[in-house]
């Protein structure tokens, strides 16, 4: 069967190109990279199509002409049908709308429309001109020199689509146009190793660097074609900054209860289309199994302690700084949380800034050289950003605005300079809203430089798939907290359904920050915590989301909330949220799952309940026998902890060379 | 406002009216909503993740009417997840920053954008209100003459120079909002509303746009 390598929806086709008017007619379509067999086809598709694959042209690898394009000849029916199928499955959850062509109507005509649709094999592919109209588009030429039509990427995914070309076919930029990109010999290969990608700064790439703790493979090379980042990452990101400045103020925030008032009537066809890019509902992803009513049983009672203390924490440590028992520690964290004084220290192991079975003099040269890598980087910032500031007022604006506040506050500065440090170290991600959020904590607990960039590092490596320029990872939780819903309460969920919301996008921003804004600052601090020991089961943050829908569920649907009030509902419980509630009834959540007998493999794979190392964390009072003489038995070497805390390696471990140097034009 | 109108307003269906604020990232839509809806500003406020809105009542030419304001997040990439809430809107707030000439250039974008998404039939004749906000800050990148030639070249929509922060023009512009739509409803179309409304519409001139 075709594999679909690379998929991308909202790509379009402009029928009056020659215009720049807003009268363009379009076409909305899907863009694909299948494998067939091992040979690779680049396939555009409109939506809105019928199902029958004979719609479905194609170019020919053999066909002297594109002109003549031809139906696909040399597939069985029976499997162009069920790959067709497929596919259809995912147009059906496309989003319709009407084309305001000048009287042209074409978007009205299925046989206009999928006139549009091709395919063509890559090894017959000569060039791709990628050019930027506010947004980008792409041009194919083909071998026999037919010009497709022009593939306009209104919601982005040009470069995702290039890189996932270049990992298939060699990509080199044309001597006469830099535009221009001219295709080496064939090769199948995802074997281009990650130094080529590095090299291969051309096609006006602004900067190019390693992903995060070079942990994501293939790291992305990456580019925002119209966003201001391109154009002048400082001053943006500045402007972004001068909202990290919001977290003095943020620690102190009451809450307000403002009294809103509800919309009166809801709006009607308010959402009557689904959302491009965000259809998770009607989309049975490949694995993805309907979930029938599942016989859950009770749900235990669960209880909570009170934080660790300063005295706890010591009694895990041996003479020289080693933190043994960390599983039993882990736990206590899971069960009662940190008391603040001790959150400066146990947040960096948590966030595997200082690995558990470090000596403190290994973390004192850990956090040396850690130093010294940190102000290199910040010492770099400052040069390009002097230089740059000669040329440019508007950064000497963002600068002097941010000065006024900065004198006022020492740390404001400081969350200044880690941010762009930040930046400077990562611009795979640049400045995206809602970053700030997740530094505004860590900042304030640790209140240092140089530790809280790095355990900011850190949590961003966890968190860096929420900020994809395609938000890949937030689409992907949506579904995974849908699969979850589902299977607890399946009413609900047809009934958010029903008001078209079973998509979820109420709960976006919990999940794009952690809570962050839903929660009291010191709540805040409680639960990510609480998650970062990994307990009791990965992706506890969607628990948390069902624990909270949980209370919320019998009010929504007994008040018929629908679209508007659901999402108003939803936005309002920020600051009204009881932490110790939620966190009792994820884990409660949690267990209840866990003794379900007939659990749909889809929601074990969410929460890695097949691992052998969860039954170990889930029964603690067999695995902490000994509690109550630690020291008896000190067992420093609990290195497996260290695999299911965060999911990613120690800084320590990591390669020097992932930090790149940055070029700003 | 008294009972007697709060009543009239729920049984008027038709007065609810969905206003949409979209531009740049940072240009102030949140606390243009705030300033107007809550009458409150506050320097450091949040981004704004996701999309949210208010609900604020008025009175425009002797007609009531509800505003469902609606706030967006205004960075590229979160573009799918805010576009699937402009159908349905009656108004369209295209604000940028007058000192950030960016913002301005990029209303051309927000327009399409919306636009599209909204799947608005007639662009042309659509209501949109342009905002040039944070008039208070020194260092104006965007002329107010400039604003004006964009806004009249581009289908004559009124503009409004505003600050959130000093409470300036704010209200005449969700006003002026209002008015539009109430309008542009009454040239498609009579209203379609209740018993009540006609009442009303009737011992009162007609509105007079702008």
């Amino acid at each position: 069967l075709p594999k679909v390598i690379f998929e991308h929806e909202g790509v379009f086709i402009h029928l009056n190109t020659d215009e720049l008017e807003d009268q363009d007619s379009l076409i909305s379509g899907f863009l694909r990279i299948v494998d067939k067999d091992g040979e690779i086809f680049v396939e555009y598709k409109p939506l809105e199509d019928t199902v029958d694959p004979s719609n479905m042209l194609c170019a020919c690898k053999d066909s002297s002409s594109v002109v003549e394009w031809i139906q696909r000849p040399h597939r069985p029916v029976d499997q162009q049908l069920s790959y067709e199928t497929e596919w259809d499955m995912v147009n059906t959850v496309s989003f319709k709308r009407k084309v305001y062509s000048n009287g042209e109507g074409v978007s009205n005509h299925l046989n206009e429309r999928t006139k549009w649709a091709f395919s063509f094999n890559v090894a017959d592919l000569r060039s791709v001109t990628v050019k930027c109209e506010g947004w980008s588009y792409l041009v194919f030429c083909l071998r026999d020199d037919a010009t497709l039509p022009a593939l306009h990427f209104h919601q982005g995914g040009s470069q995702a689509f290039l890189d996932g070309l270049r990992k298939l076919v060699q990509l080199g930029e044309s001597p006469e146009d830099e535009n221009v990109f001219l295709v080496g010999t064939y090769y199948k290969a995802f074997s281009q190793s990650f130094e080529n990608l590095l090299d291969d700064t051309n096609y006006g790439l602004v900067q190019v660097r390693e992903v995060l703790m070079g942990k994501t493979p293939g790291s992305k090379l990456h580019f925002e074609c119209c966003g201001k980042f391109k154009k002048d990452p400082y001053t943006t990101t500045l402007g972004g900054l001068s909202k990290v400045t919001n977290f003095l103020f943020d620690a102190f925030r009451q809450s307000e209860s403002e009294c809103q008032q509800r919309p009166a009537e809801e709006m009607v066809d308010l959402l009557g289309e689904l959302i491009p890019g965000l259809e998770i509902n009607q989309q049975e992803e490949p694995g993805f199994e309907v979930i029938t009513r599942v016989d859950l049983g009770p749900r235990p009672e669960v209880h909570r302690s009170g934080p660790v203390m300063m005295e706890d924490w010591a009694k895990h440590q041996d003479l020289e700084g080693r933190v043994f028992n960390v599983s039993r520690l882990k736990h206590l964290i899971f069960k009662g949380g940190l008391c603040h004084a001790l959150r400066k220290e146990a947040w960096k192991f948590l966030l595997g800034y200082y690995p558990w079975d470090s000596t403190h003099e290994e973390r004192k040269n850990l956090q040396k050289r850690k130093t010294d890598e940190y102000f290199r980087m910040k010492l770099q910032w400052k040069s390009v950003s002097e230089e740059q500031e000669k040329r440019n007022s508007r950064l000497r604006d963002y600068k002097s605005l941010i000065g006024v506040c900065t004198n006022a506050h020492q740390h404001l500065t400081l969350a200044i300079l880690v941010y762009m440090v930040y930046v400077q170290y990562c611009t795979d991600v640049g400045y995206v809203q809602g970053m700030s959020d997740l530094l505004s904590p860590i900042l304030y607990v640790l209140e240092h430089e140089v530790d809280a960039f790095w355990c900011f590092v850190s949590f961003m490596d966890q968190m860096h798939e929420n900020f994809e320029e395609q938000m890949q990872g937030m689409k992907a939780q949506l579904v995974q907290l849908s699969t979850l819903l589902r299977l607890l309460d399946l009413a609900f969920w047809n009934y958010l359904e029903a008001q078209d919301s079973g998509y979820l996008y109420f709960c976006f921003r919990w999940l794009l920050i952690r809570f962050k804004r839903e929660l009291h600052f010191q709540d805040v601090l409680r639960l990510w915590e609480v998650m970062w020991t990994g307990l009791p089961c990965q992706n506890v943050h969607l628990l948390v989301c069902c624990a909270i829908l949980d209370s919320e569920k019998q009010k929504i649907m007994d008040r018929h909330y629908g679209f508007n009030e659901i999402l108003k509902h939803i936005n309002e419980l920020s600051m009204k949220l009881d932490i110790e509630e939620i966190l009792i009834k994820s884990e409660a959540i949690y267990m209840q799952i866990r003794n379900c007998k007939d659990l749909p493999p889809s929601v074990s794979e969410i929460l890695g309940l097949n691992t052998v190392t969860h039954s170990l964390a889930l029964e603690p009072c067999q695995e902490y026998g000994m509690l109550e003489s630690p020291h008896n038995s000190p067992r420093p070497q609990h290195r497996q902890d260290q695999d299911f805390s965060n999911g990613h390696g120690l800084l320590q471990d990591t390669p020097h060379n992932r930090w790149k140097t940055n070029f700003i034009s | 406002c008294t009972g007697m109108s709060r009543v009239y307003v729920m049984a008027d269906k038709s007065t609810l009216l969905k206003v949409i604020l979209l531009g740049d990232g940072g240009v102030g839509k949140s606390s243009l909503m705030n300033r107007y809806v809550s009458n409150k500003f506050d320097t450091h406020l949040f981004h704004t993740i996701g999309v949210e809105f208010l609900n604020k009542e008025l009175e425009v030419d002797g007609r009531r009417v509800t505003l469902q304001i609606w706030d967006t997040a205004g960075q590229e990439r979160f573009r799918s997840l805010r576009t699937p809430f402009y159908r349905g809107s009656d108004c369209c707030l295209l604000t940028f920053s007058v000192d950030d000439s960016q913002s301005f250039l990029n209303l051309n974008l927000w327009r399409k954008e919306f636009v599209y998404y909204a799947d608005v039939k007639e662009p042309e004749s659509f209501p949109f209100v342009i905002l040039g906000n944070k008039i208070d800050v020194s260092g104006r990148q965007v002329a107010k003459e400039e604003a004006q030639r964009w806004c009249c070249e581009n289908g004559g929509h009124p503009y409004f120079e505003t600050s959130a922060k000093d409470a300036t023009n704010i209200v005449e512009a969700f006003e002026e909002v209002a008015r539009r739509v109430i309008a542009s409803d009454d040239k498609q179309e009579p209203l379609l509303s209740t018993h009540t409304v006609e009442l009303r519409r009737k011992s009162r001139s007609d509105p007079s746009c702008c």
